[in-house]
């Protein structure tokens, strides 16, 4: 301070500050096997976000944490990846060094030949033109395309310049720009019309040699060269412009590029990562380098905007475009600043302990300049810094007040004509537009009103002082803040928030529902929602009506949260010691940028975070002042995706599969939140709809759930960084367990029908049987009732005792076999008494006992003939005393006398039907007969047979026709 | 130019006939195409073994022709008839043929069994196709014996299709051939 005292005032110290940085949040990840590593070859993204890496020992999926192999569909073949691709309908591609090539269907790759066979050197690139037809390029063999279901192959006979091609790019017209050994071919194509144009160095080119083709917007595209570093070539018109940057190039060759929202990215074989800020116009001196690893491959940028590259054994993440540590390192000063600015021109101001000091940045050279100010010693806590409308500097000070610098100048002076500021400790100093706000303690709190009179520092200012605000007395204020809508808010030291609107104040403390009246610092969403945060509650949310807590259930990563800032896109950036949390307003998701990305050893100092005229964040942290740059890309929440659904652990393609049968019905799903930023804080949660009623929370990334009852379930997952779920990413797969036939209700009913049915028929069935059965035992009963009778009768016994009579006297011999006739007789019809049947013959033989019976008496009056084959006799049935009663009949009902002989004839009619017929000689008194028996006979016939006896009188003959049963 | 691609085999046919070429050149020896249309209502099939060629190793060129009313071996007469008026036109086309060069570079004077790919332009009706057809080569003692499958879309060769007899050929025609070749 002594020598300050002694040299003008607007003595400057200026002094150049070395430029060696690192990229933020670098990690690697090794693919190991055996602890050996492999190289990755190629790195590439499919839509959904996922990283492949084909490596020597084949294809592998990288979920942020490990590398999965895809495998292949004949596992003997172990060949090098040299190129992967994702087309249009989500189908991913591989090429090999052989020149196989193969496509991904469900978890495994298969290697499929077209007719025209495959290259037989590496696949270097993929591409889908704009007729959707794929095209491959070759390390010797020129480049293919597929049309038409042929293969078309384009080399030297084209006019392709060189038969090594590296890479391939799309342009806008549907041209195909081709890296190769030999300039940049550009093939244009109408189906197998093929029209190559070869740009190389008479067109400006610098070098031959194309190492690799990156688009670059506006149909540009960034050129990587083997010796000249890289250029950039527009195809609309054809220009090829090489930047300032690679004008004296001696980073070796070119690997890799990529393009970024801010950046130009530069892999290099001889200098590591090189980045390079405004491409068209910087100069070699711009370039933001890593040169601690050579050799640098394959550039990609993740959906959530962090860089990713291959060294030989190494695959390397970093921060990105989101994270920037400004050159400009000086640990001796870091570790004493209080408080940091950005003013409109992006020269960074700092407040420490030797004063206030401005970084300014010239191409990639930073400068600093001290604003020595008298009266400060190291020992004045400068507490914050301000640029008001007029550009000139405000400081807040511990115990000296505020002061006001001419940054052009370096003029200052004391704002002095403020009695209450004189000697005040002030705690921060913000403002808006006109107005300046400035807080402290013992409640002092002052509003600046600018004129135009405050262009110079000279004149006056116009306050007010808030030194008796109603609640807060002297207590400290932490902090003023005027928000869009003209309030004022004081946020005090354990007093809770007063906010003056339209003149008067309002309070609010714990009984508005503050778990913590220490209120640090105010920010505005776009809304037009007042945040804040608190020293142990976390952040609030006021909407004019109520407050919002965000602690740490909502997923706030550190509730000692030192200040709270609105980036560019709107959302809240809530600093802690340890990094960031950036909170989505809208959805309330958190995400969070801490060590892992890079961020260590953040100022606890309430004004030590900045923001600058573009939105981004400015922190300062231990390895010095890091830029966080808000990007649509830097996405908040982790991506969802289900990697596969096994069946009984085979996996099932889960676009057509939907249906299942009842008896498969073990699912597992396996399902990633792909967050690459930091994969290890992803959370899981899922529900199976139709089991669970509710979420399930776990870590676990595969699910299964056994023995699935039938049934419509959805299979519902997502992923979050925190036990806030509300906006997770959500996916789900539905299907469907089929019920068993069994228990489908039209196969019940169909089989309650088809039971109920044969019971039906069966019960019918044998209640006609019984039916039967009791008419047959019935009619069985009362035609032997009817034979009995008939033969006990007076008459047939009167008649065979007078004919034995008259044979004993005649023939003694004879009656002895006449009595035994009779007694034959009588014995088979005890006998068969109780059949329903018997056969023919026996009933034949019963028949002929009788006849013989009657003829004694009629002698050769009574004639019988039978024609009846021995074989039917056997076979046919007839109930018993059918034919006997049937002889008896006509014998009862007909004449026999030596005139009118009867004539019983018995015989067959086509093996169905046996007929008993006799001639009629009418007696002259007719016999009475009940008519019974041949009713009986009737009626037997009916329940026995199908055929119903026929009765008949015709040409003098009487006949009863029987149908004949076999059995 | 479809012309000018046409003439273009029988000029290098020509070319290698006349004296002054490399003593290494091959020549078919004996040589048979043969084709089938595995439509869904009728099979067509015919094969020819007139077909000639030449393979010269050192500009790793070749040319292959064959005449196209040589096809025998129809299912009838009218079939023939059919092929040689209706779609082939073979009074208009005669010759159908294949020139080229080979994509691989194989070492013809090696004894071996080689599996390569040919890039050059397909006549077939007179439409002149560039494709890529494999084959699978053996070099025994100075002979070379060719095999190859390949298949022809109808379409790209301009052979039209009657909505009649649509149903009788394939869309697809698919063309074996096999030839031995000898140094001249």
């Amino acid at each position: 301070m002594l020598l300050i005292k002694k040299i003008p005032l607007v003595l400057l110290l200026i002094t150049g500050i070395n430029c060696a940085a690192q990229f933020a949040g670098s990690r690697s990840f090794k693919l190991l096997d055996d602890n050996r590593p492999f190289k990755i070859n190629t790195l590439f993204k499919t839509r959904e976000g996922y990283i492949y890496a084909g490596t020597t020992n084949g294809l592998y999926s990288f979920d942020g944490k490990n590398f999965k192999l895809i495998n292949t569909n004949t596992p003997a073949i172990k060949d090098t990846v040299t190129a992967v691709f994702e087309d249009n309908r989500s189908q991913i591609w591989v090429g090999y060094k052989s020149g196989r090539l193969a496509k991904k269907t469900k978890s495994l790759l298969q290697y499929f030949e077209p007719e025209e066979g495959t290259p037989k050197v590496a696949i270097t690139a993929f591409l889908q033109d704009k007729q959707n037809n794929i095209w491959f390029a070759t390390n010797g063999e020129g480049i293919y395309y597929f049309y038409n279901s042929h293969l078309y192959l384009i080399n030297e006979e084209e006019g392709l310049s060189d038969k090594y091609v590296h890479a391939l790019a799309l342009a806008a017209n549907g041209d195909v720009l081709a890296a190769t050994d030999q300039g940049i071919n550009i093939c244009s194509i109408n189906g197998a019309n093929k029209k190559i144009d070869v740009l190389g160095p008479k067109n400006g080119l610098p070098d031959y040699y194309i190492t690799a083709i990156q688009p670059a917007g506006n149909n540009s595209f960034l050129i990587g060269l083997q010796e000249k570093g890289f250029c950039f070539y527009n195809h609309s018109n054809k220009q090829i412009t090489i930047p300032a940057a690679a004008g004296n190039w001696n980073y070796g060759q070119v690997n890799a590029l990529l393009y970024t929202q801010n950046n130009v990215w530069i892999a290099t074989e001889a200098n590591g990562l090189m980045k390079l800020p405004d491409a068209a116009t910087a100069a070699a001196a711009d370039f933001i380098t890593s040169t601690n690893k050579n050799n640098i491959n394959n550039l990609l940028q993740d959906n959530e905007g962090n860089i990713w590259m291959t060294t030989t054994s190494e695959l390397i993440s970093t921060a990105g475009d989101k994270l920037n540590l400004l050159p400009i390192y000086d640990k001796a000063v870091y570790e004493t600043i209080h408080t940091i600015l950005s003013d409109y021109q992006n020269n960074i101001w700092a407040g420490t302990d030797g004063g206030i000091i401005k970084y300014t940045r010239s191409a990639n050279q930073w400068t600093s300049r001290l604003y020595p100010i008298k009266g400060l010693t190291s020992f004045t806590d400068i507490t914050g810094l301000y640029q008001d409308m007029y550009h000139n500097i405000w400081l807040s000070t511990m115990g000296e007040g505020i002061f006001v610098v001419d940054p052009v100048t370096g003029k200052y002076r004391n704002i002095s004509e403020n009695p209450l500021l004189k000697k005040a400790s002030i705690l921060s100093i913000t403002g808006t537009g006109n107005t300046v706000c400035a807080g402290g303690l013992e409640g002092v709190a002052t509003i600046f009103q600018l004129s135009e009179l405050n262009v110079t520092i000279n004149a006056n200012y116009t306050f007010t002082n808030y030194d008796s605000i109603p609640n807060v007395g002297n207590n400290y204020i932490h902090t003023v803040f005027k928000d869009s809508k003209g309030r004022i808010w004081f946020g005090t030291d354990g007093k809770g928030i007063t906010v003056l609107e339209k003149g008067r104040f309002k309070h609010f403390d714990k009984t508005n529902g503050l778990k913590d009246e220490h209120v640090y610092s105010f920010t505005e969403d776009k809304k037009g929602c007042i945040w804040f945060n608190t020293k142990d509650a976390g952040v609030y949310c006021y909407n004019d009506t109520v407050f919002k807590n965000f602690g740490a259930a909502q997923g706030i990563s550190d509730l000692k949260i030192t200040t709270i800032k609105t980036d560019r896109l709107g959302n809240l950036i809530i600093v802690n010691e340890n990094g960031i949390d950036i909170l989505d307003p809208v959805t309330g998701t958190i995400a969070y940028i801490n060590n892992n990305q890079g961020i260590t050893g953040v100022n606890t100092a309430i004004e030590s975070v900045c923001t600058d005229i573009a939105g981004n964040i400015l922190l300062s942290t231990e390895n010095g002042i890091l830029v966080y740059t808000p990007s649509a890309k830097n996405i908040l929440r982790p991506k969802t995706i289900i990697d596969n659904i096994q069946l009984f652990l085979k996996e099932i393609d889960p676009v057509t599969d939907h249906h299942f049968k009842y008896d498969e019905n073990s699912f597992t799903f396996n399902f990633t939140g792909l967050y690459y930023t930091n994969p290890e804080q992803v959370h899981y949660q899922y529900k199976l709809e139709g089991l669970d009623t509710s979420w399930v929370s776990t870590k676990d990334q595969s699910i299964p759930f056994p023995n699935l009852r039938p049934g419509k379930y959805v299979f519902h997952v997502r992923s979050s960084l925190n036990d806030n779920f509300n906006n997770a990413d959500e996916v789900t797969y539905t299907f469907v367990i089929e019920t068993p036939f069994w228990k489908r209700i039209w196969f019940i009913i169909l089989s309650i029908l088809i039971v109920g049915g044969l019971l039906y028929w069966y019960m019918k069935s044998r209640e006609k049987h019984l039916n039967k059965m009791q008419l047959l035992h019935q009619e069985k009963v009362e035609f032997q009732f009817q034979v009995l009778r008939n033969q006990v009768n007076p008459h047939f016994l009167f008649n065979s005792f007078n004919t034995l009579i008259s044979t004993i006297e005649d023939n003694p011999k004879a009656a002895v076999d006449y009595v035994e006739q009779l007694s034959e007789f009588f014995r088979n019809i005890v006998n068969y008494r109780d059949k329903d049947v018997i056969s023919l013959g026996e009933e034949l033989q019963l028949m002929n006992t009788y006849f013989y019976l009657q003829q004694k008496r009629y002698g050769n009056s009574l004639v019988l003939k039978i024609d009846i084959s021995d074989q039917l006799k056997k076979d046919c049935f007839v109930p018993p005393l059918t034919l006997q009663l049937l002889v008896e009949n006509a014998i009862k009902h007909n004449a026999v006398s030596k005139e009118s002989i009867l004539s019983i004839h018995l015989y067959t009619e086509t093996d169905s039907r046996l007929l008993i017929s006799n001639n009629i000689n009418p007696k002259i008194s007719p016999e009475k007969g009940t008519g019974m028996g041949l009713q009986n006979i009737i009626n037997r016939y009916n329940i026995l047979s199908e055929n119903s006896v026929l009765v008949n009188t015709e040409n003098g003959h009487f006949t009863v026709s029987l149908p004949i049963l076999k059995k | 130019m479809r012309r000018q691609l046409f003439i273009l085999p029988f000029l290098l046919l020509a070319l290698a006939f006349k004296s002054g070429n490399s003593p290494q050149d091959y020549k078919v020896s004996s040589g048979s195409i043969s084709f089938r249309s595995d439509a869904p209502l009728e099979l067509i099939k015919a094969q020819s073994s007139e077909l000639k060629g030449l393979v010269l190793p050192e500009k790793k060129q070749f040319a292959f022709i064959i005449n196209v009313k040589t096809f025998k071996g129809f299912n009838s007469p009218l079939q023939q008839e059919h092929f040689n008026e209706n779609y082939m036109e073979s009074n208009k086309f005669p010759v159908a043929s294949f020139e080229g060069k080979i994509i691989e570079d194989i070492d013809f004077t090696k004894d071996g069994e080689y599996s390569v790919r040919s890039k050059g332009n397909l006549n077939i009706h007179g439409v002149v196709q560039e494709r890529i057809i494999k084959c699978d080569v053996i070099i025994k003692n100075k002979n070379i014996s060719i095999w190859s499958t390949f298949t022809v879309l109808l379409a790209d060769h301009n052979i039209p299709i009657p909505k009649v007899v649509h149903e009788k050929l394939a869309s697809e025609i698919k063309v074996d051939v096999k030839a031995e070749l000898a140094i001249k």
